[in-house]
């Protein structure tokens, strides 16, 4: 596949603090691209770098091979910016504010008149079309924000928590018109939203500390963490240690959270017999026994770790 | 023609943001209306006490000679070109219960008519030089009234007793006034700094309406377009000049409405404000570039304007402070501030009748502080919010 967009060895410093240490990445056509990691990661420098708003300190950012820089703003536009902030003219009403946009990118007036009316269609907000923004409901507002977007019609969409903030029916409405830009554009989207993730990325990068940890499919990243399905006790009693030294020599992968006992393994249904006596055998009582797939919150927790970042 | 289209969409959302946009067109025509009701009834009399000790003196035909009274009446015949009082003379009793009304600033002055006046005027009348007595005048002062009191209360007395003694004055004055200055009511002298408020108002509309932008993210919106800080800034000042230029053309209205005339043409004016309007939104650019919400830019826009309002001659004059020359004109400290030059500008057209060949200099000082302040407010802006560094 061609690669579109390409991030090499970007780095931005603000003083002590290095907020993006070394990033390359390369993302390609019609590819929905996903960019996970904790607060302070560093995901927003890098989407901002890579957007063109902030200069790195050293690196760069093409767009099919053209460097962004500041000054270069035809390269800026084949870029769409979805901020993860409502960012409306609030005074404006939702077609005044597209064709606005739209005009500023270059498009005659008509031309972003028409093509602010297909894309309000399409996010179903043709009817408050005529409505001030500051009007408007959070999740309408929220889906304006999307559709600004795209006024220009960009060959990268660059979505920064795209569901935030939405309700269950929008969040659907979003999740399904992101995924039908899919393969008509390139998409990089930022989000702590694993689920989210894993339904709408074909790659998935995970980022901590400014730094890129992984990069591969989301199949490919669960893998990481362990073959098959996880299956989860609940230690009701007994000694969570003997628990561990008991199971450790029958399953190649077994750990502890708390008071909980972690079994990941190919088939690990046909374990659970096994498992019960040799928990029965140390005297120790399961409580609730949940079965289920491996996550990609299993990969980032393994990544990242559990310690809270803010 | 991005800059038109910032413009219109600029120009959209004002007009929507009734609030702001009712207090920037209203504020100056407001206080228009506001001096001409404090005004209406006339122009400012200022209060002379007069402390009368004057005991008066017998006439060889047995009537009482009481100059002190008299006096009293000179004071209170000064007026105005339309008769009404310049001067409203009161009687005190005596120096403590003058001090106690001047301390409450309920009067300007004093005079106080010793004893022997009308004795001494007696003499004088009589050809007797060998006799003066002495007129005490006083006051606060700090008191700005306080100088025009007595100036005026004196030529009154210099008046009365060069006709009680028949003495011509060794030398003759004639007042010749400037232009229609003569003519003009206190409510008309007040116009033309009324005016300038609507002009230095809208450095707050200017660093507001940027610092929003800023402030929402909306700028960063722009940003990611192929905009420059020169359409966007453009866009935005094209749209606040016209609110200027209609603020100052309401308070035209009004005060015109309120039996302003003004012996200029009015274009001129309003040109002048214009002009002035955009040097002030320069300004307001120059403050947004230093904010990141709307509360900061209205905080820190008081500082400008309190400089605008008290040291460009506005409310009172101030003596110039010559920072250097250019061939004869002297360039002055506040000559910085864009109203210093709209006072002057205004008041030549308003009052003295000046034509626009007659306020060129004025134009051009205000044309080259829109530019500086503007370019400035580009770079700073450019500098501070839309780099990328």
């Amino acid at each position: 596949m061609t690669t579109v967009l390409q991030a090499r060895s970007l780095t931005k410093r603000y003083g002590a603090l290095t907020a993006v240490d070394d990033l390359s990445l390369e993302v390609c056509e019609g590819e929905v691209f996903g960019l996970l990691g904790p607060n302070g990661a560093g995901k927003t420098t890098s989407i901002n770098m890579i957007c063109g708003l902030l200069k790195p300190d050293s690196g760069q950012v093409t767009i099919r091979g053209k460097v962004i820089t500041n000054g270069d703003a035809s390269t800026r536009a084949r870029v769409g910016v979805c901020p993860q902030n409502i960012v409306l003219w609030g005074q404006l009403t939702c077609l005044e504010q597209m064709q606005f946009i739209g005009q500023m990118y270059g498009m005659r007036g008509k031309a972003a008149r028409l093509r602010a009316e297909k894309l309000l269609e399409e996010l179903d907000l043709l009817e408050k079309k005529d409505q001030l923004a500051r009007t408007l409901s959070g999740g309408m507002q929220r889906r304006l924000n999307l559709a600004m977007a795209l006024v220009h019609d960009p060959e990268i969409l660059v979505l920064d928590e795209p569901e935030a903030g939405l309700d269950p029916q929008s969040r659907v409405m979003v999740r399904d018109y992101v995924k039908s830009l899919a393969r008509r554009k390139t998409i990089l989207l930022t989000t702590h939203n694993m689920d989210e993730a894993d339904r709408m990325a074909d790659r998935v990068a995970i980022m901590d500390h400014g730094r890129l940890l992984t990069v591969d499919t989301p199949e490919a990243l669960k893998r990481t963490v362990g073959e098959g399905d996880v299956l989860e006790i609940d230690l009701d009693r007994g000694s969570m240690e003997a628990a561990l030294a008991t199971l450790n020599p029958i399953l190649p992968q077994v750990s502890a959270t708390n008071h909980t006992l972690v079994i990941r393994a190919r088939g690990v249904v046909e374990h659970l017999s096994t498992v019960l006596e040799a928990l029965h055998a140390v005297s120790a009582q399961p409580g609730e026994v949940r079965l289920r797939a491996n996550t990609l919150e299993d990969v980032f927790i393994s990544l990242t770790g559990r310690r809270l970042r803010e | 023609m991005k800059a038109w289209t910032v413009f219109l969409k600029t120009l959209r959302e004002m007009l929507r943001d009734k609030w702001i946009l009712g207090l920037t067109l209203v504020f100056a025509p407001f206080f228009v209306f506001l001096y001409w009701m404090i005004l209406s009834g006339g122009s400012t009399s200022y209060t002379v006490l007069v402390i009368n000790k004057d005991v008066g003196v017998q006439r060889s035909d047995g009537s009482t000679f009481r100059s002190g009274e008299h006096i009293l009446a000179a004071i209170r015949g000064i007026t105005y070109a339309d008769g009404s009082p310049l001067l409203k003379a009161t009687i005190a009793s005596d120096r403590t219960e003058a001090d106690r009304i001047l301390r409450d600033r309920g009067a300007a002055a004093f005079i106080l008519i010793p004893e022997d006046f009308s004795q001494t005027l007696q003499k004088l009348e009589s050809g007797d030089r060998s006799i003066t007595t002495m007129i005490t005048f006083g006051g606060d002062l700090s008191n700005p009234y306080y100088m025009v009191a007595v100036n005026l209360a004196l030529t009154a007395v210099d008046g009365y007793i060069q006709e009680v003694t028949g003495q011509q004055p060794l030398i003759g004055y004639m007042e010749e006034p400037l232009g229609a200055s003569a003519a003009r009511s206190e409510f008309e002298a007040y116009v033309p700094a009324s005016l300038i408020f609507a002009v230095i108002m809208l450095i707050f509309l200017a660093s507001m309406s940027v610092a929003r932008e800023i402030e929402t993210g909306t700028l960063r919106r722009l940003q990611l377009t192929p905009i420059s800080s020169l359409e966007i800034l453009g866009g935005v000042t094209g749209a606040l000049v016209l609110i200027g230029v209609v603020a100052i053309t309401l308070a035209f209205l009004v005060a015109v409405l309120c039996g302003f005339h003004s012996q200029g043409p009015l274009w001129v004016a309003i040109l002048v404000g214009a002009v002035s309007s955009l040097s002030v939104i320069g300004l307001g650019m120059v403050v947004a570039s230093f904010t990141h919400t709307v509360s900061q830019a209205f905080i820190v826009a008081n500082f400008p304007m309190a400089m605008m309002m008290f040291f460009s001659g506005v409310i009172y004059p101030l003596p110039k402070v010559t920072v250097f020359t250019v061939g004869a004109r002297e360039i002055g400290l506040y000559d910085i501030l864009p109203p210093t030059h709209a006072v002057v500008a205004l008041n030549k057209v308003l009052t003295l009748g000046a034509g626009l060949e007659e306020v060129v200099y004025e134009l051009a000082a205000l044309t080259i502080l829109s530019i500086l302040y503007f370019g400035i407010g580009v770079w700073l802006f450019k500098r501070f919010h839309l780099h990328s560094g």
